[in-house]
């Protein structure tokens, strides 16, 4: 597999002006560049800007300064070579599994008999056999999840994008998603960025995990995991992961000392 | 399980023979409180008669066509009159949920209009408009109005900014995020405040054949009062309020089938 750029982050900063109050710096001179099929965690604080970057990388949101590039090309809006899955529930709750996972297709014009194979393919992926037509306040909070990533995944991305997709979940619940995630990473071989503060999920999932600085967020330090794949949760038992979780974690305590002391 | 906990679950359950059985019990406890009223306490039969009388009263009504003819006046009024009510309370609350000056501006008299009683100006508009169907339009299509489009915009504007993100992540443009999320997000919203409107318009619609009409189930209503006849009064006001369940009943299940997720 040729091992080119599929994301490049050029010195994005990004300034939140509010009328009457000091203008926020979330992100200052981000340089990043993420190859094609490679995992990459972003870990930080909270309040570091991971969002927000998260966000302008998919075009949700505008950079101050710098930019992004998708496989060479400026991004500028939301565009169909990357998808976000979303921490928080944003499943449309009157539409049933099937027409959630496809609803990317739908917004972008694809005709009803391609969109439902493409989404019942994901649907098996992903593990929702037989919920096709529940509704998403009849699934758990992990159900739910799986169906955001479907959903992202329907429409084909180059990248995935991930906002602390486990966050709101159980701690067995959220492993058992991360196997998950390994698992459809490797046979979808997408590129993917995720944004978390689980520490050790960064570890056991991504190729590289980058460490954010407080606000406004920095690039702290870049630290690529050389765990051996396939991995499964025992790998979380090996004294190499702990010593990455370790020194990751060390480096954000600092951050959080010196952002409570500001 | 006892029998008296198995009735209880059954009784409080969501099937609909039980909410049938619900509905027979309250019916029949008001029937009993009713009866019991006429035969010992208020025994003056023209301030009160006992439930068999009313129903006597209705078949009467019925079978000499009077209840047709006071039906098709009222249910014409309100079936002109309602639909417009809701269209304008609903393109209203469009406007005002697209544009945040004119929600601003418009805003606090708007809430002034739905909080006066609007039927208090019924006799200013059949001054204004004569006797019959033009009053009639307008006092029920004002007092129907103002809660749909208060619920509209209230509804349009809670969408979840969650929701409105997924769509744009999915590169949805304005139009496809109006028609996938915001709107259907907001539908429930509009029938409540649809449903709210449906009572105060059949309010609005008695009140309006009150003071100005020639047929009606609030001309029947006022006639009957002035002859004394108690029985017919209560038969015309039983039909008003069968208009008003029916109706509720209606609007709540097109809320419970529109937004299952919100009753759960």
């Amino acid at each position: 597999m040729s091992k080119t750029t599929a994301l490049e982050i050029s010195n994005i900063s990004k300034k939140f002006e509010r009328p009457g109050r000091p203008t926020i710096e979330a992100l200052r001179d981000i340089n990043l560049s993420v190859k094609q099929g490679e995992f990459v965690s972003i870990v930080g604080a909270s309040g570091s800007g991971k969002s927000t970057l998260l966000r302008i990388v998919d075009g949700l949101t505008q950079a101050t300064g710098g930019t992004v590039s998708v496989n060479g090309k400026i991004v500028t809006r939301p565009g169909k070579d990357r998808a976000v899955v979303f921490q928080q529930d944003s499943l449309l709750p009157w539409k049933t599994v099937i027409d959630n996972v496809a609803y990317g297709l739908a917004i972008n014009g694809v005709s009803r008999r391609e969109r439902e194979q493409t989404a019942r393919h994901f649907i098996n992926v992903s593990g929702l056999q037989g919920f096709e037509s529940h509704f998403p306040h009849q699934l758990s909070g992990g159900m739910r999840q799986r169906v955001n990533v479907a959903r992202a995944l329907a429409v084909s991305p180059d990248i995935l994008l991930l906002d602390e997709p486990f966050a709101a979940l159980d701690a067995q619940t959220r492993e058992v998603m991360q196997t998950e995630l390994l698992r459809i990473w490797e046979e979808e071989k997408k590129t993917v960025v995720l944004i978390t503060h689980q520490i050790d999920e960064a570890v056991f999932l991504s190729d590289r995990v980058v460490v954010f600085s407080a606000r406004p967020g920095q690039i702290r330090e870049e630290i690529e995991i050389e765990l051996p794949r396939p991995r499964d949760l025992e790998v979380k038992r090996s004294a190499t992961f702990v010593a990455y979780v370790d020194h990751i974690w060390k480096l954000i305590e600092q951050e959080v000392r010196m952002g409570m002391k500001s | 399980m006892t029998f008296w906990a198995r009735t209880y679950d059954f009784l409080q359950g969501d099937s609909r023979t039980s909410s049938l059985v619900r509905v027979a019990f309250s019916v029949a406890v008001v029937l009993l409180i009713w009866e019991i009223l006429t035969a010992t306490v208020v025994t003056n039969r023209l301030l009160l008669v006992p439930p068999l009388e009313v129903f006597a009263a209705l078949g009467r009504e019925l079978a000499n066509g009077n209840v047709w003819t006071n039906g098709v006046a009222t249910g014409v009024a309100l079936l002109v009159s309602f639909p417009v009510a809701v269209f304008i309370g609903v393109a209203g609350g469009l406007i005002l949920a697209s544009n945040r000056l004119f929600s601003l501006t418009a805003g606090p008299m708007l809430m002034a209009l739905y909080s006066v009683p609007v039927v208090a100006l019924a006799p200013l508009f059949i001054a204004w408009l004569g006797l019959g169907f033009a009053s009639k339009f307008v006092i029920v299509s004002l007092v129907a109005v103002f809660p749909v489009l208060v619920t509209t915009e209230v509804g349009l504007r809670a969408t979840d900014k969650a929701l409105v993100d997924a769509a744009r992540s999915f590169n949805a443009n304005g139009w496809q995020i109006f028609t996938t999320v915001t709107l259907p997000y907001a539908l429930p919203y509009v029938v409540s405040g649809v449903r709210v409107a449906w009572a105060r318009a059949l309010v609005g619609i008695v009140v309006a054949e009150f003071f100005g009409s020639f047929a009606g189930f609030g001309f029947a209503i006022l006639a009957a009062g002035q002859t004394f006849d108690t029985a017919t009064l209560l038969a015309y006001v039983i039909l008003l309020g069968a208009m008003g369940v029916i109706g509720s009943l209606v609007f709540e299940s097109a809320e419970r089938r529109l937004a299952p997720w919100r009753h759960e």
